[in-house]
């Protein structure tokens, strides 16, 4: 990789980390609660680079995910994943209710849980693709959100199916009430929204 | 006072239902989880404001904010959404809503809608 590039893609990483920071605090707000943040591992791939490599979410290799998606289109076009391990749900949602839930399985989740971590996507995935929106000067349209229950394989599997796409995979754990919570954002971006995304960047860069 | 609060997610109905009545105390809110029941209650409740969220199946926010000014051109509706798109801000606060809030709601956002509520009526 050259030096411009590499700079372009720390670019990229550091406003990744801004909006990650800032859904860090919204999730706050809805729990009322104190969250932590690590320092986001942020992961730029192209659909070849995604194929070619294994194991891209090795955190969560063990287990079922729940998923709330986003898709966007208009002068941006791509779709945007938020992704938990189904064993850290239950937590996530006692948090936002107020109410104590134990993990039993998969088969335990309930119309809320999925209903809580539909509104928990809407607004973080909200607040990142906005945030790139409102940088980039481009509006977008969302679909409505939807949840789903995944395992690591399917999840890749539908990601490696996304053609002629810039893949965005962003690893975070929040640290709430000495809980710590892995999570994923995945942010697929087609090639024309990414090389407007790529042009915006290089203007900061030129700006430096 | 009377509200109305349309929102498709049952968590989002109750936490800003229940802040609503933390800061309100004497508050009759009404709930509709879908833009179709949203505009029936409103004609039948006259609300002294809604909020309504944008991103919802069958009627969108920004359809039934037309649909409820078509009604009642004095109607006084606040949009509660996550979209933080600068250009969705000022496209729905064109169609004449007096209020754009960005979840998650709380307690200051909650305050807020009084003033919002209190100045648009004495303008």
């Amino acid at each position: 990789m050259n030096n411009s590039m590499s700079m372009k893609e720390d670019i990229l990483k550091e406003i990744m980390n801004i909006y990650i920071g800032q859904a860090a605090s919204l999730l706050s707000e809805v729990i009322d609660k104190k969250v932590e943040l690590s320092i986001p591992n942020v992961e730029i791939f192209n659909d070849k680079d995604f194929a070619l490599a294994n194991g891209k979410i090795p955190k969560f290799s063990n287990g079922l995910l729940m998923i709330s998606r986003i898709s966007f289109e208009n002068e941006l076009n791509g779709r945007a994943d938020l992704i938990f391990p189904a064993e850290h749900i239950k937590k996530l949602v006692s948090l936002c209710t107020g109410e104590d839930q134990l993990y039993e399985g998969v088969q335990e989740f309930t119309d809320i849980d999925f209903d809580v971590m539909k509104e928990l996507g809407n607004i973080i995935l909200n607040s990142v693709v906005g945030g790139i929106s409102n940088l980039l000067d481009m509006k977008v349209d969302y679909t409505l959100p939807e949840v789903k229950i995944f395992d690591t394989i399917e999840i890749e599997k539908e990601l490696n199916e996304d053609k002629d796409a810039y893949i965005l995979l962003l690893f975070v754990t929040f640290k709430i009430e000495g809980t710590k919570i892995d999570g994923a954002l995945i942010i697929s971006f087609t090639v024309e929204s990414m090389y407007d995304l790529m042009g915006k960047i290089q203007e900061i860069e030129k700006e430096l | 006072m009377k509200a109305l609060v349309v929102d498709d997610s049952k968590f989002s109905l109750k936490m800003t239902t229940n802040l609503l009545r933390q800061v309100y105390k004497n508050i009759d809110i009404q709930c509709a989880d879908n833009g179709y029941l949203g505009f029936d209650i409103y004609k039948e409740t006259n609300p002294d404001f809604v909020l309504v969220d944008l991103l919802m199946p069958g009627i969108s926010g920004k359809e039934l904010i037309k649909m409820i000014f078509d009604y009642d051109k004095n109607a006084k509706i606040l949009v509660l959404s996550a979209d933080v798109q600068e250009k969705v801000r000022k496209e729905v606060l064109d169609l004449g809503v007096i209020g754009f809030i960005n979840k998650p709601f709380n307690v200051e956002k909650a305050e807020k809608i009084l003033d919002m509520v209190g100045k648009c009526s004495n303008e």
